[in-house]
Parts: structure tokens; sequence; C-alpha cells
């Protein structure tokens, strides 16, 4: 079996390491930040490479600098998560090695030598299978697609790479956005259409993710009136999600909207309106007015 | 600001669309529109010229784009440039950005190339790093803000989980999120001007590119299948009674969560 490097310079991801240990029969070299080295051992990791790195802020740089060291590994292949960094640095990479490279990838499956990928476009309705025709196959994977499996590499071999380039672009400052989780990593998505009506109903809804632990989402339509901001924004021009629960409050269902949810595991919707389009992609549908239903759910102290 | 280039594509305007028999996109007979978040990208350009710069579009695509591509010179662009040959056809985002990389070194020097951070047809968001690649510039992607002064250019860019405030010199590539600079009307001077300035158009002759560096053929992967999936119908049961139905997604909740 073929060596899958994987790279997790800002932070191991579990479910990735897992999903390239069972695909290359483990043999897996991750490259993960300083302190991470247990986790990726965890998951399974029979090489790793623990970074040392001040903030980076020239990607392009920190790009060529890995380029240098796979090729030194010479790594058939090497993996991602399709995080707003990797997703920039990847394909920088590729160009360094002139490597086929996939995005966002949410399968991967061997045939012989070859990674087949298979990615998801055009919101969700298009799935294609792609693979690389370069010898150095490259892909990034959607976060949280592969669940995390527990398999212990039993004596992982452990080097240290400095990073210390002259940088062209510096990180002044980062600001995490005030609590919350992340809506692309969220398991439970609480998301908002016109029907919210009104930035204190986002608030009550956001209040509602709170407490279940969910991502706060909104249609294109209420972020354009301006009831969340745009980093909440669910559909072809915002974020596509794929949680295991989707729960669509006062959304009508515009197929823009349902190209970046309908890959959900569960959908409920929740609309006043009995002929919402949303009620035909919802697996549970709640006819009713998504405040009182908001409240009752926010009174519940079992959930 | 003096020269600054922003990339542009024509995504299809309708949320669903078909493959033909080469897994490509079909894109004869749809209707096309700007990518929104290059829109974006054109916006913030137009911005840092000011009145003394320079904003050029760049995009490739059919020849049927020379038109839009007017529109965007109505809307304030100062040249327009538009890269075409049936040779480029089914190009991945490798042998894009060669055959754009090789036209940025044609047209000029510029101090500032920009982009939208991905299209949504494809979604892949490679182009602009891949681009950087080739022109051996640093690249910020994801940016929501972008000011330049004297000493260089401040980008707060938009991670996961947070924010970052990035600071870099010229020249760079950088990659703008949808919607974060809305592009501007155009006004009936933009207009009148936009008449007399000549879309220019180049193919792979001009950029001295061959064939095997281009399309299908200078592509590093290759689709294997691709399917139409329209997001399935599920039709589950409707509740009219909010009790019932915060029970039964209490239930769900349940099941969901581990």
């Amino acid at each position: 079996m073929k060596e899958i490097l994987v790279l997790c310079p800002f932070g191991a991801d579990p479910g990735l390491l897992s999903k390239a240990a069972a695909l290359s029969g483990g043999e897996v070299r991750a490259l993960v930040p300083q302190g991470e080295t247990a986790l990726a051992a965890a998951c399974g990791a029979a090489r790793i490479v623990e970074l040392q790195a001040a903030p980076i802020g020239d990607e392009a740089r920190f790009a060529a600098f890995l380029a240098e060291r796979i090729r030194g590994w010479s790594c058939p292949l090497v993996l991602a998560p399709a995080t707003v960094q990797m997703r920039n640095i990847m394909p920088m990479i590729a160009w360094h090695l002139k490597a086929g490279l996939t995005a966002d990838c949410t399968q991967l499956r061997m045939e012989g030598e070859l990674l087949i990928q298979t990615r998801p476009a055009f919101g969700n309705s298009l799935m294609a299978d792609i693979r690389a025709l370069s010898p150095i196959q490259m892909a990034t994977v959607r976060p949280g697609t592969f669940p995390p499996q527990r398999g212990e590499h039993p004596q992982p071999g452990v080097e240290r790479l400095v990073y210390c380039e002259e940088e062209r672009v510096t990180l002044l400052s980062y600001r995490a956005f005030a609590g919350g989780t992340p809506l692309s990593q969220a398991q439970i998505v609480v998301a908002g259409g016109m029907g919210v009506g009104s930035r204190e109903g986002f608030q009550k809804l956001e209040r509602l993710a709170d407490k279940l632990g969910a991502g706060l989402g909104a249609s294109r339509t209420a972020v354009d009136a301006g009831f969340a901001p745009y980093r909440c924004q669910v559909g072809m021009t915002g974020i596509t999600v794929c949680p295991r629960l989707y729960l669509a409050f006062g959304i009508s269902g515009a197929v823009q909207h349902l190209a970046g949810m309908s890959g959900s595991g569960k959908i409920v919707a929740v609309n006043s309106d009995p002929k919402a389009p949303i009620f035909d992609y919802a697996d549970y549908g709640i006819v009713g007015d998504w405040e009182a239903l908001a409240d009752k759910l926010l009174q519940e102290e079992i959930l | 600001m003096k020269r600054i280039l922003v990339c542009v594509k024509a995504v299809p305007v309708s949320a669903f669309v078909e493959v033909d028999s080469q897994h490509r996109l079909k894109r004869d007979g749809i209707n096309l529109q700007w990518n929104a978040a290059d829109a974006s990208a054109l916006e913030a350009a137009l911005r840092l010229a000011g009145e003394d710069g320079s904003v050029t579009v760049l995009t490739m695509g059919t020849s049927k784009l020379e038109s839009p591509l007017r529109e965007l010179l109505a809307r304030g662009a100062s040249r327009a440039v538009l890269i075409t040959d049936r040779r480029m056809a089914g190009a991945d985002t490798q042998a894009t950005a060669r055959v754009l990389a090789a036209a940025v070194k044609k047209l000029g020097d510029f101090d500032l190339i920009l982009c939208g951070c991905k299209a949504i047809d494809g979604e892949t968001g490679q182009v602009p790093g891949q681009l950087a690649a080739a022109l051996g510039l640093p690249c910020v992607s994801n940016g929501e803000t972008l000011e330049a002064d004297p000493d260089g250019l401040t980008i707060t860019r938009r991670l996961e989980t947070g924010t970052q405030e990035l600071r870099g010199r010229t020249p760079t590539v950088i990659s703008l999120c949808a919607y974060s600079y809305p592009l501007r009307l155009p006004g009936i001077l933009g207009m009148r001007r936009a008449r007399n300035i000549p879309v220019e158009v180049l193919n792979a002759d001009d950029l001295g590119l061959l064939p095997e560096q281009c399309g299908l053929k200078g592509s590093a992967t290759k689709v294997l299948a691709m399917e139409s999936r329209f997001p399935g119908m599920r039709r589950g049961p409707k509740e009219t009674d909010l009790t019932l139905g915060a029970k039964a997604l209490g239930q769900i909740l349940r099941e969901v969560r581990p």
C-alpha cells in the first residue's frame, strides 16, 4: 500500500486521519501542529511530523516550503482538510508539484494505486468522480465527512519540522467569532429565513442554536435584509452544509438555498405556509408560527 | 493603487445544470451571469483604483462573453480582455491558471490581481492560488475587506471560526468573498465610454501556449463520471399541532445527538 500524507498544519483532523489510515492500511504520515502528536497517533498515523512555526501569514511561501518537503518524502498521495486555509495552500502545493488536485471531496476510495475522489459541485446538484493524471494525487476533504476512529499506531515515528521563512504577508491579528459552533462544522444547524422577520428574531434563533450546540444559518433573503451576517448564509452564494440535522425556520425553500443544505442528514422545516416548497424537501414538517415553536424549544429543559 | 487586474468568470444563472457526455457543464443555451464573488472583486478594484488607476477585467470562456464584458466596462472597468479558444474547453483549475498566468504576463505589470474566492458552478476556489503560484506571488484567500495605503495593503479574511487581519504588499493575488463589495450599477457616462473601448480577444497562440497545455489535455485531473442530482424530495409528514411538533422534534434531536 502507498503512503498517504495528511497535511493538518493548523490542527489535526481526526476523521480525515482515520480515513487515510483505512485507505492506506496504516501507512499514514501526518503533519500536525506542535502538541498534537498524541492525537495524530491515536488516529493511526505511523509517521508524525510536528510543525514548529510562528503564526503563518504568507501561505504561498508556506506552500512552497511544504512542496519541497513533500518532494523529499516522495509521498504519492496528499490529503488535507478543506478548511479556508488549506483550500488556499493545497492549490499552490499542487502547482509546484504539478499534481492534480480535487477540491472539497466527500468520498474517497482506492482503485489499485488510484485515488478516486467524489465531490459535489454546483450546490449539491452534481456529483463527480475525479482522478488525478499526475504521479502525485492530491485532494482536500470536507471536514466532518468521515467519523474519527480510534486506531492507535503502536510505535509512531516523530520528527520535527521548523518553518521560519521570511514572509511577504504578515498576520497582524486574529479575532474569533463570538461564541457558537462554526457553521461549516456544525452537526446541527438552526437556520432562519425571511419568515423570521427581524434581527431580534435571529437573536432568538441564536439562543436556540447555543442551547442545542448548533450553528446558526440563514437564507440569502434574510442576510440581504440585514437580519443575519453574511457568514451565516447557506446556499449557492454562501456556505454548503451537511449537518446531521438541519432545522429550517421560516425558510420558503428557494432552489439556491436547497443547493446548500439538501445533503443534510435530516431536514425539519417550520413554516406557517403549508404550501412552502421547503416541506417537499423535509423529512418532517411543522406548519405553524416559528417563534411559538422556538419559544417552546427554549423552555424545554430536556433538550 | 495604479494597475489592477480582476479575473471574472461567467457562471450559469440556474441553480441546477446538466452535463454532457464529456462530463462538462452544458453551457450552451443557458443564461450566464458574472459570478457574485468576482463582482465583489471588481468593485473592490474600482474603489482602490480611484480616478488615476486602471482596472482590467480578464475572463476565459466562450466568444459570446464579449457583450457581458462590455457591461463591466460600463460599470467602470477601463480595459476588458477575453481569452477564448475551443482548445481550452474542459480545463481543470491548473490548466485555467496556466492560461490566466500567461495572459497576465502578456498584458503587463499589475500591482494587484483580484479574484472571487470561488465560482458557484465548480466551487473549487483553486484558481486564485494556482495563478499566484504560477506568477510567484503571495495569495490571500477569502478576503472580506481590502484597504491600500502608500506602504501596503490591509486585508481582513474570514476563516471558519474567526477573522484574520493581514498586512501585505504589492504585487499580490487576493480573492474576495461574495457580497463583500456590492458591484456598482452602470451609469450613462460609463455606458457611453464602454461603446468606444474594444474588448481585446486572445487565443492560445496569442499567449504562446501549446494545445497540450490547454483544456482537457493540459489538465492534471480527469472527471471519470458525473451525475446530475436534483435534491431529493423527501416529503415527510407535516404536523400542525405545535406541541406535538415540538415533541417529535425533541425525539429527532435525541436521535442525531450522540
